[in-house]
């Protein structure tokens, strides 16, 4: 359980407070606004905090510890995913990525059908949105770091 | 005259051919629309090169089609996962996926496409009746008046977070604060980009609207708590709900009126474009409604607001795109380059020498509206079913598309990173009540502001006061008031209903 007010206001004062010293260097007509937005951010954080202080309203993230470690796990593959992309490449990581998603969100993961099923389903969405943006929209998707 | 010149307009529309051209480029637009990541500039660029065989009026009706296809396209998602297609359907989710998750993503998707199609009519009419004068008016929107328009926008904040305003405008300073990533757009200063070059031309707005509303609601629903399908209630679409919605709106013919004449004035003030027009008219509608409290839970009422204004602004910033020059938006521009392709030059030519192109045109706007309610009223059977795809087939799609979408926007790798980087923000937020909404709100409206202040400062000073030059201009002072207005009114209600509650 987390008082929500408190650390919301901490969080948007800490980064109004790392944000004004990141940007003392701008000039005049650059600053003009992000010191208003700072000081805006700086006054609506105190409050928070305040409220926080007086008024602690406590909430839990995660409801359970499953839903935490299911959370986790599908952050986990994208991050994966996010990784892989520019290192081999859109197509191969993007077959990889919706294979073990579609896998990861089954009932019974490791059966004959299910895996059947998410191959054919990776090869198919992801060769479709390849021939969309790749042929017809000419748009440069990321390709494997090895690729000359 | 201009009604000769109308008729004959329309007479060149329903050629077969150009009926044809008409439907291709609605069909397209909605593709486009619907495609996070795909806009209807882009759609339009990407169509110009084809229309330079056709003759100027198919061409220019094919390109009338795709923008207004568009215009609807993007509530489609809005309404289905939470994901505008464009940054201007952002207020049909405030409703529209609330609507989803009832079961009723039919109504959603009919009152859209019915809504999309009554704004860009009056939109229409107002553009092939009115728009030499209001160009002028257009001109009258400077710095100041840009300025308190942002503001006028960031004032639905307070309607929208009810519960608390202090975290609703504190999420809204953070999307402001956002909007400052990038280059400055005046003094060139590069603020907030961490070394990184991609980050100078700022965060791209649909990264934003993806990683806020989209990957949340797949992190909650179907991967923490392991939801079958994205709707407890699965969608049964039925044929009487679109007589049922579409009579529910004809029995509201102030919303959509109201909603229109908004989505066009802020059409025809350069630059305002979609997202505020959307923004504006749904908070209006909440703050005429009797039934204020219904808004934010699925109501079509909040769906057909913003529709209706999203699509109304397409013809409006035709307005000073065909009298002036002045494009009102960017697909805007992208019409004004086939324009004059075709040799035509925008000002009064257009409506003298070229009449028959641009009422050819400004029909071609028209028909495509009713094209867009028959697609979008009989396509919502095929639509509103997509949502009962099981989640582990639908998610997995999902999540990749959002992925192609943030990175096709820009070809940048860093705009997933960023995608991703808001997904986990907006989840973990959602968990605390500190919704994203004004955050994104925040980040659309910032550079509206920015730019209004600054240029309304440094003009200001030339004129010898700040002060005055941004508030005492007659336009300036109409939106003072509605600032006022707007951002009090959450305060009025809630003391008119104590009131009414103690009459009882």
């Amino acid at each position: 359980m987390i008082n929500t007010n408190l650390w919301i206001g901490i969080f948007c004062g800490g980064l109004a407070l790392l944000v004004f010293f990141v940007t003392r260097d701008l000039s005049r007509l650059g600053g003009i606004y992000v010191n208003f937005v700072l000081a805006a951010m700086g006054i609506l954080s105190l409050i928070m905090m305040v409220r926080g202080l007086l008024k602690p309203e406590m909430i839990r993230i995660f409801s359970s510890s499953e839903e935490r470690n299911n959370v986790t796990i599908g952050v986990v593959i994208l991050i994966i995913y996010l990784i892989l992309l520019p290192i081999i490449g859109f197509l191969p990581s993007s077959y990889l990525f919706y294979f073990c998603f579609n896998l990861y969100l089954a009932d019974n993961r490791f059966t004959f059908s299910n895996i059947g099923r998410s191959i054919l389903l990776s090869l198919i969405v992801v060769t479709l949105f390849y021939f969309v943006f790749h042929h017809f929209l000419e748009v440069p998707l990321p390709e494997s770091m090895w690729a000359e | 005259m201009l009604l000769d010149a109308a008729l004959h307009g329309l007479l060149e529309v329903i050629i077969p051919a150009n009926l044809l051209f008409l439907f291709i480029g609605v069909f397209m637009g909605i593709v486009f629309g619907a495609l996070p990541g795909l806009t209807a500039t882009m759609g339009l660029a990407l169509l110009v090169p084809f229309t330079f065989t056709m003759s100027a009026s198919s061409g220019l009706i094919m390109l009338a089609g795709i923008y207004v296809g568009a215009m609807y396209g993007d509530a489609i998602p809005a309404i289905l996962i939470n994901t505008p297609g464009t940054p201007a359907a952002i207020a049909t989710t405030f409703d529209g996926f609330p609507l989803t998750q009832k079961g009723m993503a039919q109504h959603a998707l009919v009152a859209a496409a019915a809504a999309s199609a009554f704004g860009s009519v009056i939109a229409n009419l107002v553009l092939a009746f009115a728009a030499p004068p209001l160009a002028k008016a257009s001109l009258a929107f400077g710095p100041p008046e840009y300025f308190w328009l942002g503001v006028f926008g960031l004032t639905i904040i307070s309607s929208l977070s009810a519960d608390s305003m202090i975290k609703g405008f504190l999420a809204g300073t953070v999307g402001l604060l956002l909007s400052a990533v990038g280059m400055a757009p005046i003094g060139g200063d590069v603020r907030l980009t961490f070394g990184y070059p991609q980050l100078q031309a700022g965060i791209a707005l649909i990264v934003a609207l993806i990683g806020f509303f989209c990957l949340p609601e797949i992190l909650i629903s179907i991967i923490g708590k392991r939801r079958a399908a994205y709707t407890e209630t699965p969608v049964k679409p039925k044929l009487n709900v679109i007589i049922q919605v579409i009579k529910e709106l004809f029995r509201r013919p102030g919303l959509v009126f109201r909603s229109g004449i908004i989505g066009t004035v802020v059409g025809f003030a350069p630059g305002a474009g979609g997202n505020i027009a959307s923004m504006v008219s749904y908070n209006e509608a909440m703050r005429w409604d009797k039934h204020p409290e219904e808004y934010g839970k699925g109501t079509i009422k909040g769906v057909a607001a913003s529709e209706a204004a999203n699509s109304a602004m397409a013809p409006g910033s035709l307005i000073p795109l065909l009298t002036l020059g002045i494009p009102g938006s960017p697909p805007a521009a992208v019409i004004l380059g086939a324009l004059m392709l075709h040799g035509m030059r925008p000002g009064a030519d257009l409506f003298s020498v070229h009449a028959h192109v641009t009422f050819a045109f400004i029909m071609g706007l028209m028909v495509a509206a009713f094209m867009v309610t028959v697609i979008g009223s009989f396509g919502s059977f095929f639509f509103s079913r997509i949502i009962n795809i099981p989640a582990r087939y639908l998610a997995p799609a999902i999540i990749f598309m959002t992925i192609l979408g943030s990175y096709a926007i820009r070809n940048n790798v860093l705009d997933i990173w960023i995608m991703f980087i808001f997904g986990i923000v907006g989840y973990v937020s959602t968990k605390l009540k500190f919704h994203p909404a004004p955050i994104v709100l925040g980040l659309i409206l910032g550079p509206f502001i920015e730019e209004g202040l600054v240029q309304s400062i440094l003009a200001g000073k030339a004129a010898g006061g700040v002060l005055t030059y941004m508030t005492l201009r007659p336009i300036s002072l109409v939106l003072i008031g509605l600032c006022l207005m707007s951002a009090l009114w959450p305060f009025y209600a809630k003391w008119r209903a104590k009131k009414r509650k103690k009459g009882e």
